[in-house]
């Protein structure tokens, strides 16, 4: 395991108050007892008590823990241990791990093998096929009624008119989203409930939301016909709804081996959820997506630098490309990419989408690698700011720091990776004079 | 109307309502026999739905993008002033007040070493600069190309970093009466001798708000030559030309005007009692026709006239050595004789403002401690005075608004006489209103007292904390100097 740069610490916080909180605390001062060895950083930290906390941080997983009593994850004390052994102020290499360190990897090495156990369904943890149907029965019986209940609502909806929907109050679209998880539809539940607020916010909310109750109601008859689908759009269907994958059902699946250029990474704030997509491309051009979820203050997986080649291997989810997939293993970084290959046109990039759409109409995100793209700001009165390549096609930006992309492009034609969102890019790293960098 | 048109007026209103359209034929879908209309209308939703999402077309943008940045003209920096930078930018590890202030150093720093800001840490920067004119003084050179043409990019203006503009090549008589103004005081700057006689030339035809204005242009570098023109303005038609010449004839101590002013205050003034002498100050007589001309406040129509303000405008007109006439001695003498009077002090002192007198300041500095005096005092002068006023009896306003008018960082006696102070048992309230300028102002050397005030157990959170804020402002400081001596080392390796 290779040093962290501070960079990734920094990303691995859970928020700035901790960023600060560690940064005061990376000083030699308080420290004892450091030492790191290829997967363990450990120190002992004087906190106001009279013990001082031990401080253990599993850098393979990444898995952090400390004795102090803080709820925020990693704690201030690993992110400051951190941050002295990636400036190479602490922790120096170490035969012989401390003890508490030792006995904690030790615990975890045991949990993961019982985990792992457990997902190969060795005795002791054996799964009873008959009960496994009676579940999944249950289960369809519940989503089935589900549908048919959406589906009603939706001719309610239709009949009485979108006017009418808009004068209800949020309590009637949180009730229709209660309906929906009740009913194991958790996917279509967040986008009810996200659309309650979009009537009111948007301004193009009527097209917006006859256009998505036109999704929903194909999601209803695609439903009833799902005995006729190919196992793609089966799963790409069970990805709107929510119906998880378990992942060990996906680790089990032929995985696609490396190098994986980092294309760019973004993390969104889902209501309850974080998460965090990262968007890789494989050797033979496959692009995939790896999705992080973590609850609300809890910290995502460390972010894969954009432009980083990573020697691991991914399987992938069920669906149609570009699919969803996890790392196979332990992901060592290789070095990073001078550029990010080559790109289409604005005119490509809408083609690529329109296909996609007709393999899968349920999506509405879609990666596109842009060639010699310029940022152009907004006219007086508009906002956003648009890229437009070099034939003058013009993408309007989503939420984008216009500033940071002007300042890192200087104006000139850059390559630049995005998601398409709705007719809009939404840029996640440029290449800029032989570097892939963040905007 | 078009079929989608069609499509969400039927949806808004409801199908209970009106019936939805029938599917343009283009599109190539026959819609299914028989189903009700509501599920035809979400039907064709959905079709609408996967037809927009797959047929976007490129846009093309109002604006057009702007003209690609010429090369930098500089070494980026790198390593650790790049890291320090950054940190200060994004998670400053010190108070709001020292980051703009180590922001600030780090920019003279990189602009001493030629170096330039990272692309990636400009837009952080200039949302600081906007907020904060200490940064925002100190961006050149250290901006370098790449930040002047980002800031024109997005509209911020040059913020003056530009060449100035090129002198108007019209005639300047037909600017706008703004522009005008604006122009004779650019060349007021470089030239007044040309701007007078610009004006001089036009002056006939001028309307009297634009003789009003454009003499007010020649506050800037206002000398004797400028006598002639002022006084003929004394006679002009119009109230506001009067009054702005009178103004400006105050500030000339050597004008005709002022050895009228002269002689209608020399009766005033008369010095009485024997053992406790003083300046007597009589009002002035009601103003004749040349007292009226020189700006004198005529009777009011109604009530009583203000004679005091009459005084006033005679003060403020008169030079100011007919005080010491009067008194006999230097300005001590003269302010020590007039103790009590206090609108009079005050009008000496609006005059000596005016006319950046130095031989007056320190004299009043003594008695009234206006920072403002400060201002006229050469440089080197300033700080003796301030050390003077620094007693543990004078009052803390005085002195905080004496401190904060010297230039930073202060000279060691001066350090040192403020951290005695702000060491006294009623040291906290000086510390903690002079917490914004204590950082850059005390000396590198005096920042080893505040580390032992430190040490010193102190129940005083307030003062603590602006002698930490002293402490790591300075050592944050080092590194910053640390890092680009190492770079500079690094390049000449």
């Amino acid at each position: 395991m290779g040093r962290w740069t501070e960079e990734r610490v920094l990303q691995a916080a859970p928020d700035q108050a901790s960023i600060a909180a560690a940064q005061k605390l990376a000083r030699p001062g308080p420290w004892s007892e450091t030492g790191s060895n290829d997967v363990l950083v450990w120190g002992k930290c004087q906190g106001s008590g009279k013990t001082p906390y031990q401080v253990s941080i599993d850098l393979a997983a990444p898995a952090y823990r400390c004795s102090c009593p803080s709820r925020k994850f990693p704690c201030k004390h690993a992110l400051a241990l951190l941050l002295m052994w990636a400036r190479g102020e602490a922790a120096e290499v170490r035969g012989q791990a401390a003890d508490f360190a030792e006995e904690w990897a030790a615990t975890r090495a045991g949990r993961a093998e019982r985990s792992a156990a457990r997902g190969r369904g060795e005795p002791g943890q054996q799964a009873d096929p008959a009960a496994q149907a009676k579940r999944l029965a249950a289960r369809l019986e519940l989503m089935d009624a589900g549908m048919d209940d959406f589906a009603r609502w939706l001719t309610d909806l239709a009949r009485t008119g979108l006017a009418a929907a808009r004068t209800q109050p949020y309590a009637w679209w949180d009730a229709t989203a209660a309906r929906l998880v009740d009913a194991q539809l958790p996917g279509l539940a967040d986008q009810v409930r996200a659309m309650g607020a979009a009537v009111h916010g948007r301004a193009d909310w009527a097209d917006h939301l006859l256009l998505r109750a036109g999704r929903w109601w194909a999601v209803t008859r695609a439903w009833a016909m799902r005995e006729g689908l190919s196992p793609e759009e089966l799963a790409d269907l069970r990805a709107l709804l929510g119906w998880g994958t378990a992942s060990a059902d996906i680790q089990g699946t032929e995985s696609l081996p490396g190098p994986w250029l980092v294309l760019g990474a973004h993390r969104s704030d889902e209501g309850r959820l974080l998460e965090q997509r990262t968007w890789l491309r494989g050797p033979d051009g496959t692009v995939v997506v790896v999705l992080d979820v973590a609850p609300q203050g809890q910290a995502l997986a460390v972010p894969q630098l954009a432009g980083a080649l990573l020697d691991v291997a991914v399987a992938r989810y069920p669906g149609s490309a570009p699919r969803r997939a996890m790392f196979a293993g332990a992901v060592r970084p290789l070095g990073l990419a001078p550029d990010l290959g080559p790109g289409t046109t604005v005119a490509e990039a809408f083609a690529a989408e329109a296909a996609a759409v007709g393999l899968s109409p349920w999506r509405d995100r879609h990666p596109v690698l842009l060639a010699g793209v310029r940022v152009v700001p907004p006219a007086e009165g508009e906002r956003g700011g648009w890229v437009a390549d070099s034939s003058g096609d013009a993408l309007p930006l989503a939420d984008a720091p216009l500033a940071s992309l002007l300042a890192l492009s200087g104006g000139h034609p850059v390559d630049m990776f995005g998601e398409l969102e709705e007719g809009r890019v939404r840029p996640l790293s440029l290449a800029v004079g032989g570097v892939v960098v963040t905007p | 109307m078009t079929w989608f048109e069609d499509l969400r007026t039927t949806a808004l209103v409801g199908t209970a309502r009106s019936a939805p359209p029938a599917v343009p034929a283009e599109l190539g879908v026959r819609p299914p026999e028989g189903p009700a209309p509501e599920e035809l209308l979400l039907g064709e939703a959905a079709l609408a739905d996967a037809a927009s999402r797959a047929s976007r077309r490129p846009g093309s943008p109002a604006s057009a993008a702007p003209d690609p940045a010429p090369d930098d003209d500089g070494p980026q920096a790198a390593g650790e002033a790049a890291r320090l930078l950054d940190l200060l930018l994004s998670q400053p590890p010190v108070s709001q007040g020292l980051q703009v202030r180590l922001v600030a150093d780090w920019l003279r720093l990189a602009g001493q070493a030629g170096q330039r800001v990272p692309h990636r840490l400009l837009p952080a920067l200039l949302d600081l600069a906007s907020a904060s004119e200490d940064v925002a003084g100190q961006l050149a050179p250290a901006l370098g190309t790449r930040g002047r043409w980002l800031r024109a990019a997005l509209g911020l203006g040059d913020g003056g970093m530009a060449t100035p503009a090129e002198p108007p090549s019209e005639d300047w008589a037909e600017l706008s009466p703004a522009a005008a103004t604006a122009e004779l005081e650019r060349l007021r700057a470089t030239d007044p001798a040309a701007s007078r006689e610009l004006l001089r030339a036009h002056w006939d035809g001028l309307g009297a708000r634009e003789r009003a204005a454009h003499l007010a242009a020649f506050t800037v570098n206002l000398g004797p030559e400028d006598e002639p023109l002022l006084e003929a303005a004394l006679d002009d038609g119009a109230k506001g030309v009067r009054t702005t010449a009178a103004g400006l004839l105050d500030r000339l101590p050597g004008s005709a005007r002022a050895a009228r002013m002269a002689q209608r205050l020399e009766p005033l003034l008369s010095v009485k009692g024997v053992l406790r002498r003083r300046l007597e100050i009589a009002l002035p007589p009601a103003p004749d026709a040349a007292a009226l001309r020189d700006g004198i406040a005529p009777d009011p129509r109604t009530g009583e006239p203000d004679r005091l303000a009459r005084l006033d405008a005679i003060i403020r007109g008169a030079p100011l050595g007919v005080w010491t006439g009067a008194a006999g001695g230097g300005p001590p003498a003269a302010l020590a004789l007039l103790k009590g009077e206090d609108r009079a002090i005050a009008a000496i002192l609006a005059t000596a403002l005016a006319r950046r007198d130095a031989e007056w300041a320190p004299a009043l500095l003594a008695v009234r401690p206006d920072a403002r005096l400060l201002g006229v005092l050469p440089a080197r002068e300033r700080e003796a005075h301030v050390l003077e006023a620094l007693r543990p009896e004078a009052r803390l306003f005085d002195l905080v608004t004496l401190l904060r008018a010297l230039p930073v960082p202060w000279g060691q006696p001066v350090a040192d006489a403020v951290l005695g102070l702000i060491a006294t048992e009623k040291g906290a309230p000086l510390a903690a209103m002079l917490a914004d300028v204590l950082p850059a102002a005390l000396p590198p050397d005096a920042v080893d007292r505040c580390r032992h005030l430190l040490e010193k157990s102190d129940g005083d959170a307030a003062r603590r904390r602006v002698l930490r804020d002293v402490v790591q402002y300075h050592s944050f400081r080092l590194s910053l100097q640390q890092s680009f001596r190492q770079s500079l080392t690094e390049a000449f390796r």
